[in-house]
C-alpha cells in the first residue's frame, strides 16, 4: 500500500481514499453516474466533460466535486444550498413555444471552442435571453442549473459505500439485482443479523449484490458459503464498484455449486495425487499442485458446509425457492434467521404457505419495503414525483427445534390437540395457540 | 457481547418467543422460575437446552420458543423507556451511514437503545458507538443494560446533553446519529466530533416536518451537503390460501335457476289462486291478497339462492389442491415513524492538499 499512513490508522478495509486500480463512480453534472477505473499514469475520458490525468484522483478522499481544467483537476469548494427569495414574478406573460433564445447553436459551440468557463457561456445566454427577468426565482434557479449541467466540466467523486452502489445499480438496471433496493438490502443485512466473525450461507443471483453486502458487513472477518448454478462461481459484476481488498474477501468468500453442494454427489475431479516419479517437468509439478489446491479447498468448503452450524441462510436466487430452503436449512444452526429475497410477492406468499407447514420454521413472514424520497429545497420541500414502486420482497423466519411432545395451551382445531384430555377446563386464547403452533392467523 | 454457544448456560439472556407479538427476554438464572400463559418453567430445565428450542411446559400444556438474542429479537422484546427505532428506520440508517466493521459512530440519545444495539453488533469489536442521554434514569438503565449484554468494551454511555455540552470525542465519528427533539441544536458539535480526514456522514431523526425544516437550515448553515431526506416502512403481508375464485357463468346458472323455480312456484301460486277463486263463486282479486302472495314468494326465491350458495361452496371444498396463495398488506400498518435526514461533510480542503500520490 502506498499509503501506509491511512492503512496503519484505519480499521476499515477499505481505505477512504482513491487508489490506483479502484473503480470510481462519478456524478456528472446532470446527475447520471458513470464508473471509471482509476489506474496510475493513465488518462480517463468522461464523455462530453472531455479527459483528465487518473493521477489527479489517486490519494483522493472522496466526495468533491472536481472541475477538470487542462487535462487537471480542480477541487470545487462545497456547494450548500441557496435560500431563493420570493417574487412577486409568475408564468402569466411567459407562453411556451416562442424563440426566446437568440444565442444559435453554432454560436454556442464556438464559446465553447474558444475556451470559455462553462458560466461565462450561461452569463452569455442569460443575457440574450427575451423572458429571463420575468421568470420567478425558482424557475431562473431551474434556468441556471440545466444549462450547468449542460455545459459545466464537473464530476463528484462518489465513496464506493455498499448504499452508494446498491442506489447506482437500482438506477442503472434494477432487474440485474433482482429489484434489491438500498432499503431491502439493508433490512436482508440485519434480519440474517449479518455481523463481523459471523458464518452464512448465500445464494445470490442477483449479480452478487447481496454477497457485496454480507462481505462488506463481515469486514474481512468470519465465513461466506455461497452456492451457484455455475461450475466456478461467476464474476460478480456488482464487486467491481466495492472496490474489496482481496484480503477481506479471499479468507472469508468460499463458493460451492448446486451439483458440488449435495452431500451425496462425488465430484469428478481429475487426479491430483500423481506419483513422483510420473512426474515430467516442472511445468507438470506446478499444474498438479495448482489442481490439488484446487481440490483440497474443494474437499475443506464442502465439509464446512456439512458441518453445519451456520449462522443465518441468505437467499435471493431465481430458482425456487423451496428446495432452495429445504436442502441449506440443516445447516444453519437453532435460532438462526432465514431471509429470502424475491422481486415477486407471489413466490414468497407460496413459500411461506410451504414453510408454515413445517414446525421448524418459526414465524415466517413476507413483509414489502417501502420508501420514500423528498425534496429538500428551502421553501420547496415535497415527496419527489417519480418514485420507484417497488424494492423487492422479503420472507423472514427463524430456524427452530420442534418438539413434537409439546402442545399448545389450548387450540380450538381438534385435530392438532392430540394430547388434550377429555374435561380439561376450557380456557380459550384462540388467536395465541394458532400463533404458538408458528402460524400466521388466517382470519 | 450474548453467547454463540450452541446450548443455554447459566447466566445467559434468552429470548422467550411466546407468539408473535409477545417475546419476553430472560437471564437464566438457576432455581428461578418462568411463569406465563404457556405454562410455568424452571430455568434450570433451560440449561443444556440447544438455542432455538421449543420448549414444552411440564405439565404438557403449553410451550415456548428458546431463541438466541439478536438485536432484531431484542427490538421486539426490549423493555420501553421511550419510543423506539423499528427495523426499517434502523436498517436503512445503517446502510445509510454507511455502519459496518471498525465504525466509529455517535448517537444521542439512547432512549431504549433499539438501535444502540443493532449499531454494537455491526460495528463489531474493531468499532465502537459514544451513546449520550439527557436523562439520568433512562442513561442508568441503559448503562445496566450495556453491562449485562456484555457491551462495555464497544459501547461508551455518557449522560450528558448534547444539545447544551456537545460531545466528548473531536475529530472522532465516521457517522453521528440524533434521535433528539431539536437535532438543529446539536449540529455545531456534532461537526467536531465528526473526522474530518475524509467524508462523515449525519442522520437527523425527526417525526414532524418543522423539525426537517429546521434540522435541513441548520445542516446548511453548519456547512454539510448533499442533504437528502427519506420516509422507509416496513408493510407486513397477510398470506392466506384461497379456493379458486367462483366463475360469474356460476352466477348466472344460479340466477337462473331461482329464476325458473320463481317462475314455477308462480305458476303453481296462480294454479291454486284460480283454484281458490274458483271455489269463491268467481269474485275479483283482492290486491291486498296478490301482495301478501308476492312477498310470500321472494322469500322462497331467497332460501333457494341460499341453498344453491351451499351447494356451490360443497362443490369446492373437496379440491383443497386447487388453492392459491394470495396475500395483502395487513390491515392496519405503522404509517410514519420519522423522517430521515441525512447529510455529509466532506474533508477539509486544507488536510488534503499535500502532495498526491
Amino acid at each position: 500500500m502506498s499509503n501506509n499512513e491511512v492503512s496503519s490508522s484505519s480499521v476499515t478495509h477499505r481505505l477512504p481514499t482513491i487508489q490506483s486500480g479502484y473503480n470510481v463512480l462519478l456524478r456528472l453534472p446532470n446527475g447520471d453516474i458513470r464508473g471509471v477505473k482509476v489506474d496510475k499514469d493513465a488518462t480517463i475520458t468522461v464523455g462530453r466533460l472531455g479527459s483528465f490525468f487518473a493521477n489527479e484522483l489517486i490519494g483522493v478522499p472522496y466526495g468533491f466535486t472536481h472541475e477538470i481544467v487542462d487535462k487537471n483537476l480542480k477541487i470545487m469548494p462545497p456547494r450548500t444550498l441557496q435560500e431563493v427569495e420570493d417574487t412577486d414574478a409568475t408564468n402569466e406573460l411567459i407562453n411556451d413555444g416562442e424563440s426566446v433564445q437568440p444565442l444559435t447553436i453554432d454560436e454556442i459551440t464556438a464559446l465553447k471552442q474558444s475556451g470559455v468557463h462553462s458560466s461565462d457561456i450561461i452569463n452569455k445566454q442569460i443575457e440574450a435571453h427575451a423572458n429571463y427577468s420575468l421568470k420567478t426565482e425558482y424557475s431562473k434557479e431551474k434556468y441556471k442549473k440545466r444549462k450547468e449541467a449542460k455545459y459545466s466540466k464537473t464530476f463528484t467523486t462518489i465513496e464506493p459505500t455498499l448504499f452508494n452502489v446498491c442506489d447506482y445499480w437500482f438506477n442503472k438496471d434494477q432487474t440485474r439485482i433482482r429489484d434489491i433496493r438500498a432499503d431491502t438490502l439493508s433490512q436482508i443485512l440485519n434480519l440474517a443479523n449479518v455481523r463481523p466473525g459471523g458464518r452464512y450461507i448465500a445464494v445470490d443471483d442477483a449479480s452478487g449484490l447481496v454477497i457485496c453486502g454480507i462481505l462488506s458487513r463481515m469486514g474481512g472477518e468470519g465465513r461466506l458459503i455461497t452456492i451457484c448454478d455455475t461450475d466456478s462461481p461467476p464474476a460478480y459484476p456488482v464487486m467491481v464498484q466495492m472496490n474489496f481488498d482481496p484480503k477481506s474477501v479471499n479468507g472469508v468468500l468460499s463458493s460451492l455449486n448446486w451439483a458440488t453442494a449435495q452431500e451425496d454427489y462425488t465430484p469428478v475431479l481429475p487426479p491430483s495425487d500423481v506419483p513422483a516419479e510420473d512426474m515430467k517437468s516442472e511445468r507438470q509439478k506446478a499444474r498438479l499442485k495448482k489442481r490439488k489446491l484446487v481440490t483440497d479447498a474443494l474437499a475443506s468448503t464442502r465439509e464446512e458446509l456439512f458441518a453445519g452450524e451456520f449462522d443465518g441462510l441468505i437467499v435471493a436466487s431465481e430458482y425456487d425457492p423451496w428446495p432452495i430452503v429445504q436442502k441449506l436449512t440443516p445447516y444453519i444452526s437453532g435460532s438462526a434467521s432465514i431471509v429470502v429475497q424475491s422481486p415477486y410477492g407471489q413466490i414468497l406468499d407460496d413459500l411461506q404457505n410451504k414453510m408454515r407447514a413445517v414446525p421448524s420454521f418459526l414465524c415466517p413472514t413476507v413483509t414489502e419495503g417501502w420508501l420514500r424520497r423528498y425534496q429538500v429545497l428551502p421553501g420547496r420541500t415535497h415527496p419527489t414525483m417519480m418514485t420507484s414502486g417497488t424494492g423487492g420482497f422479503l420472507l423472514h423466519a427463524i430456524k427452530v427445534y420442534d418438539d413434537p411432545e409439546a402442545s399448545a395451551v389450548e387450540t380450538h382445531r381438534s385435530h392438532r390437540n392430540k394430547k388434550a384430555k377429555m374435561g380439561q377446563p376450557q380456557v380459550v386464547i384462540e388467536k395465541e395457540s394458532t400463533l404458538l403452533d408458528s402460524e400466521m392467523a388466517v382470519e | 457481547m450474548w453467547s454463540t454457544a450452541p446450548t443455554i448456560a447459566a447466566g445467559d439472556l434468552v429470548i422467550v418467543w411466546l407468539t408473535r407479538d409477545l417475546l419476553q427476554p430472560l437471564l437464566i438464572t438457576p432455581g428461578k422460575d418462568f411463569n406465563s400463559r404457556f405454562g410455568n418453567y424452571r430455568h434450570n430445565d433451560f440449561i443444556g437446552v440447544p438455542y432455538g428450542s421449543k420448549v414444552g411446559a411440564p405439565t404438557g400444556k403449553g410451550f415456548i420458543h428458546l431463541l438466541r438474542p439478536t438485536p432484531e429479537l431484542w427490538t421486539m422484546a426490549l423493555p420501553h423507556r421511550t419510543q423506539i427505532l423499528y427495523l426499517a428506520d434502523i436498517a436503512f440508517i445503517t446502510s445509510q451511514l454507511n455502519i459496518r466493521r471498525g465504525s466509529r459512530v455517535i448517537e444521542a440519545g439512547t432512549g431504549s437503545a433499539s438501535f444502540s444495539h443493532s449499531v454494537i453488533r455491526s460495528v463489531g469489536s474493531a468499532g465502537h458507538l459514544w451513546s449520550y442521554e439527557f436523562h439520568e434514569a433512562r442513561a442508568a438503565k441503559a448503562r445496566d443494560e450495556f453491562t449485562r449484554h456484555g457491551m462495555l468494551d464497544i459501547v461508551t454511555l455518557t449522560h450528558r446533553n448534547v444539545c447544551k455540552d456537545g460531545f466528548t470525542v473531536i475529530d472522532t465519528a465516521d457517522s453521528l446519529f440524533l434521535d433528539i427533539p431539536a437535532p438543529w441544536d446539536a449540529i455545531e458539535h456534532a461537526k467536531k466530533a465528526l473526522r474530518k480526514d475524509c467524508i462523515t456522514r449525519i442522520c437527523c431523526f425527526s417525526p414532524c416536518m418543522e423539525q426537517v425544516l429546521r434540522t435541513v437550515s441548520a445542516l446548511n448553515d453548519a456547512g454539510f451537503t448533499d442533504i437528502t431526506m427519506y420516509e422507509t416502512l416496513l408493510r407486513p403481508h397477510d398470506v392466506s390460501q384461497i379456493p379458486p375464485l367462483p366463475s360469474i357463468d356460476d352466477a348466472a346458472d344460479k340466477l337462473k335457476r331461482a329464476e325458473a323455480r320463481r317462475e314455477e312456484k308462480r305458476l303453481k301460486q296462480i294454479a291454486q289462486g284460480q283454484r281458490t277463486k274458483r271455489k269463491r263463486d268467481g269474485d275479483s282479486v283482492d290486491p291486498d291478497e296478490l301482495d301478501l302472495k308476492r312477498a310470500k314468494t321472494d322469500k322462497v326465491t331467497e332460501e333457494i339462492s341460499v341453498q344453491v350458495d351451499e351447494i356451490a361452496q360443497d362443490l369446492a371444498a373437496p379440491n383443497t389442491n386447487n388453492r392459491f396463495s394470495v396475500s395483502k398488506v395487513m390491515s392496519e400498518v405503522r404509517g410514519h415513524t420519522s423522517y430521515l435526514t441525512f447529510a455529509c461533510l466532506l474533508p477539509d480542503i486544507s488536510l488534503i492538499s499535500a502532495p498526491r500520490a
